[in-house]
């Protein structure tokens, strides 16, 4: 290896200067020249006869100038440049080519760059932390359901920290919003972890000020304190340099700061505020507790040795800890894929993408591919000279290869940029939907290396699909015929089979994924075509929050309730537990039906809710003042929720429960069988699928409200404050937003969807007519004396376009009929509904019609150019 | 005369220079070249031109060094000296030589 790296370095250097090495070698042989001379005259040769003599014992000098040229330097890479320039000056002059060809190369390399790109930002291949790929998160596995769950039982992490040797410094958390008051004020809701200490010596980041967590502190009786963050240091604090000491209130328990942590940190995922976990076996309320484990490989140990080792310790049996799957064991995980299970589930997801990538390539890759066949076959005369000078097959098939190579580098670029636009873009729109503060301190949509790395392997494969394989093919056939015979007119070049097969198969592929896009696109525009349904401009939302003593926040809810409807312009007021558009999701169980992945947002809601927005109910009723007695279940779902989980009837009287919820949801759902009572039309914030929604009951802290303002949501901002302010000072009103700002943000990032998969799939429809139209041109061009001759003996025009026509045809039938059954499969097997598509009736025969149509649009260009062949011009043609 | 002598296995010329520079210390391209003909007693065919080439690869792979000096005729000429590097590579290709030419010459011997 070292070795090849030392003829690496010496032949770029000589590649770089390579004049003095020339020079050198030049030298070296006049003077084995002349020493061997002198040598032979020595020994009693003439000067002449010594001469000859020494030149033919060292050889011919230009050929080992040569020789020495090519060991020197790098001459593969002058070759490449060369074949570059050509392939430069081919694009240029084919601009046709050039334009439509990386066009499509660069809008399908720059798609599968950018959704590679966000999987590796969710995938946290790039975690910020020193040796950030040795830190691995310990996760149940539920074998059954064939899923993670991100939290454990403390007591199995307790169990793990004391045996397991191949991970060091297993640390556990649990996350949680929490209320700061410090000497100035109320702050809140801050991230707050409860980390075990060791979880700092694992991020090895040092505080910024005093320390950070000991094991000491999380002792029993010991003082209750805490590590801020630097931005809660800055905003609460005023970066006071004596903060160390100080107290802060969290939640109801007063604690001491003990240290500040650096900007940026924001260790395990987006904490700023840190306080001890007790993480010792204090009997069944500690093993109660589930955590989010993590720990660093020890030195030696890898992620399948800690699996071995994570594997023979096992977790605790089931009864002792608060699991309901039987069938859980424990997995060490990469550690980002500790808070996403589902993109550690499909870790191969990465391969998957370049893969998928790599397929989406092939429909553009083929077109370019026929036209780059047909321009290689009318090169004929140009590659016949090169091989009679001298040159390869494989010279000729690098030589195109090369010049394709040139065209996916520059789409390849523009992909890239395209890719990071998009990512650009999507951050923009996913980062205010979802705050900065609560994602990841590992994400960061700006495109990696990995990234780049990917758009260059798809460029190179689009030159090796668009220019290799066509080339190869070519002069493939031309070695069969013998490449003398390529100057020669007329000569076997035919689109053969092949080229038949991949066009049907295009047409197929094509018209399989447009009925599946085309309802997706439908599903994604007709909302904004259609309008929200409500006048989402006049709702305003907001979130009521108490500091302090909590123990009136339910009074002052309800007086400010009642208070806002008292005042003019405002027609509604509504509470409820999460926001609209922000409803947790949580797995949910339909009875009698056997147990699925259903998943489900739900919201808990007062009796007013269904009024203020105006919900029409397709079946039973709405909440009324019994639904809101202890120990009552009643459920409302939407329309979404009974077509794509329960599929039949209306619903009514159907039971649902909840599968086991994570501990990091903000909202935890009604425990045992919900009976649905009533089914509500899809509204904002429950037309994205399923819905379910229950009785809300004394919030304790925190609760959403929503007010209906005819007069507009400004004055009634100003009016939610005042009441706020003048019921109490503690309650809080934060997060104002308009209905129609939220409904907009969320719709934007479904049309910039919309708008990618629309102009994927206009091309692909585009590039299917193009296949079309270079076959039958090229087809035309071949038969050009042929249909000259026949036109001549009178053939009729009709006869000719039947023949054209008759050549596209085939390849169009196949394409339809398979392309159909692929259709209406895909269709079946597709989630389109619960991805958000809507059905539209009749697509699968409108598209085949569409794309015969457009085939047969294609075709009659050249259709049209061979009934104008002049006879007496094809004939003079030899 | 020229039917009797041996063109050299592909692959052995490196092993002959850098054995060469290791009995012989520094030399030119020359001195090499026919210290190797001595060697192999005019039954060798070494085209003499091949040993630049070789010279120049074994000097991109720093198994030898190069310096501008005088020859013995007073000639401004290139000397080569084999490299620490050289002197392993040497041994290693040496002990690989002896190993296969000893299973050769094993199945190569009358009775086998």
């Amino acid at each position: 290896m070292r070795t090849l790296l030392y003829t690496l370095i010496a032949r770029l250097r000589e590649y770089v200067r390579p004049a003095a090495g020339e020079a050198d070698f030049d030298h070296e042989l006049e003077m084995h020249l002349a020493m061997a001379e002198e040598d032979k005259v020595r020994r009693g040769m003439s000067r002449e006869e010594a001469r000859r003599e020494a030149r033919l014992e060292l050889g011919g000098v230009t050929q080992l100038r040569e020789a020495a040229r090519a060991a020197r330097g790098l001459p593969w890479l002058d070759t490449f440049w060369l074949d570059a320039k050509l392939g430069g000056r081919m694009l240029r002059k084919s601009w046709g080519l050039t334009l439509v060809g990386g066009l499509a190369m660069a809008i399908t390399i720059g798609l599968g760059a950018s959704i590679f790109n966000i999987w590796d930002t969710f995938a946290g291949t790039r975690l910020p932390l020193d040796e950030g790929d040795r830190v691995v998160a310990i996760q149940p596995f539920d074998r059954a359901a064939q899923r993670f769950y991100s939290t454990t039982p403390l007591a199995d992490f307790i169990r793990w920290r004391e045996t397991l040797t191949s991970v060091e410094q297993v640390s556990a958390m649990r996350s949680i919003d929490r209320t700061v008051l410090t000497r100035d004020g109320a702050i809140g809701p801050v991230r707050a972890a409860e980390m075990t200490a060791s979880a700092f010596q694992l991020a090895r980041v040092q505080p910024l000020l005093g320390r950070t967590l000991i094991d000491q502190d999380a002792r029993i009786g010991a003082e209750p304190v805490a590590v801020i963050g630097y931005q809660l240091w800055q905003s609460a604090f005023s970066s006071d340099p004596a903060v160390l000491g100080q107290r802060i209130q969290i939640a109801d328990t007063p604690h001491i700061i003990v240290g500040v942590m650096p900007d940026q940190f924001r260790f395990p995922m987006n904490q700023r505020l840190w306080i001890p976990l007790r993480a010792e076996p204090i009997g069944d309320a500690g093993s109660a507790t589930d955590v989010f484990v993590f720990a660093r490989l020890a030195p030696g140990a890898t992620r399948a040795s800690a699996q071995s080792e994570l594997a023979t310790v096992g977790m605790l049996p089931r009864a002792a800890v608060r699991q309901t799957a039987a069938s859980l064991d424990a997995r060490v995980v990469p550690y980002a894929a500790g808070f996403f299970p589902e993109v550690h589930a499909n870790s191969w997801a990465g391969s998957l993408i370049f893969l998928l990538g790599a397929l989406f390539l092939i429909p553009p890759c083929a077109n370019i591919a026929i036209l780059v066949y047909a321009r290689t076959v009318t090169r004929r005369e140009e590659f016949a000279a090169r091989t009679a000078l001298g040159a390869s097959r494989g010279r000729i098939v690098m030589q195109v290869f090369v010049e394709l190579l040139v065209l996916a580098a520059g789409a390849g670029i523009v992909g890239f940029l395209l890719a990071r636009q998009f990512s650009g873009r999507l951050s923009q729109i996913v980062m205010p939907m979802l705050r900065p503060e609560n994602l990841p301190f590992w994400m960061d949509f700006t495109p990696s290396l990995f990234t780049i790395l990917c758009a260059a392997g798809l460029s190179v494969l689009a030159a090796a699909i668009a220019g290799g394989v066509p080339a190869f093919h070519a002069t493939g056939r031309w070695r069969r015929s013998g490449f003398g015979a390529l100057g020669s007119r007329g000569s076997g070049a035919r689109l053969g089979k092949t080229w038949v097969a991949l066009l049907a198969t295009q047409v197929a592929l094509t018209l399989a994924i447009l009925p599946p896009a085309a309802e997706m696109i439908w599903g994604i525009f007709r909302p904004t075509i259609i309008g929200p349904g409500l006048p989402v401009e006049q709702f305003l939302t907001a979130s009521l929050l108490m500091e302090g003593d909590t123990s009136r926040f339910n009074v002052l809810t309800s007086e400010a309730v009642r208070q806002l409807m008292s005042e003019t312009g405002i027609t509604g007021v509504t509470l409820s537990a999460a926001k609209l558009m922000e409803e947790p999701a949580a797995r949910i169980e339909v009875e009698g039906r056997p147990a699925s992945d259903d998943d489900a947002r739900f919201n808990l809601v007062d009796d007013q809710f269904f009024r203020v927005f105006g919900a029409r109910f397709l079946a039973g009723r709405t909440f009324d003042a019994r639904d809101f007695r202890p120990g009552s279940t009643p459920l409302i779902v939407n329309r979404s929720f009974v077509t794509e989980i329960l599929g039949d009837g209306n619903g009514l009287g159907r039971r649902v429960r909840y599968g086991r919820v994570e501990d990091s949801t903000p909202l935890q759902p009604p425990p045992g069988w919900n009976e649905i009572i009533g089914v509500v039309e899809d509204f904002p914030g429950s037309n994205d699928g399923p819905m379910m929604f229950h009785p809300m009951t004394m919030p304790t802290h925190d609760v959403s409200l929503t007010i209906h303002a005819a007069s507009g949501v400004g004055s009634a901002a100003d009016r939610l404050r005042a009441v706020a302010a003048r019921l109490d000072p503690q309650l809080r009103v934060g997060r104002l937003r308009s209905l129609e700002e939220m409904y907009w943000q969320r719709r934007s990032l479904d049309h910039t969807f919309g708008f990618v998969l629309g102009s994927v799939v206009v091309i692909v429809v585009l590039f299917s007519m193009a296949g079309m139209y270079t076959l039958m041109a090229f087809i035309v061009a071949q038969r050009w004396r042929e249909i000259g001759v026949r036109s001549a003996l009178g053939a009729q025009p009709r006869r000719l376009l039947g023949g054209i026509f008759g050549r596209a045809v085939v390849p169009l039938t196949i394409g339809a009929f398979v392309g159909c059954a692929l259709a209406l499969r895909l269709h079946s097997w597709l989630p389109i509904a619960e991805a958000g598509g809507r059905s539209i009736p009749g697509i699968v025969p409108l598209s085949a019609v569409l794309m015969v149509l457009a085939g047969l649009l294609a075709v009659a260009g050249p259709a049209r150019r061979a009934i104008r062949i002049d006879p007496t011009e094809a004939l003079r043609v030899t | 005369m020229a039917e009797s002598r041996s063109a050299i296995l592909q692959g052995t010329l490196d092993l002959m220079v850098l054995k060469t520079l290791e009995q012989m210390g520094p030399l030119h391209g020359y001195g090499i070249a026919r210290r190797i003909e001595q060697v192999g007693e005019q039954a060798l065919v070494v085209n003499q031109g091949t040993i630049y080439l070789c010279l120049v690869r074994l000097v991109q792979k720093r198994w030898i060094s190069a310096r501008w000096g005088t020859s013995d005729n007073n000639r401004k000429a290139r000397f080569y000296a084999i490299t620490k590097a050289g002197r392993a590579q040497l041994k290693a290709e040496t002990e690989n030589w002896e190993r296969i030419s000893g299973v050769i010459g094993r199945v190569l011997q009358p009775g086998n």
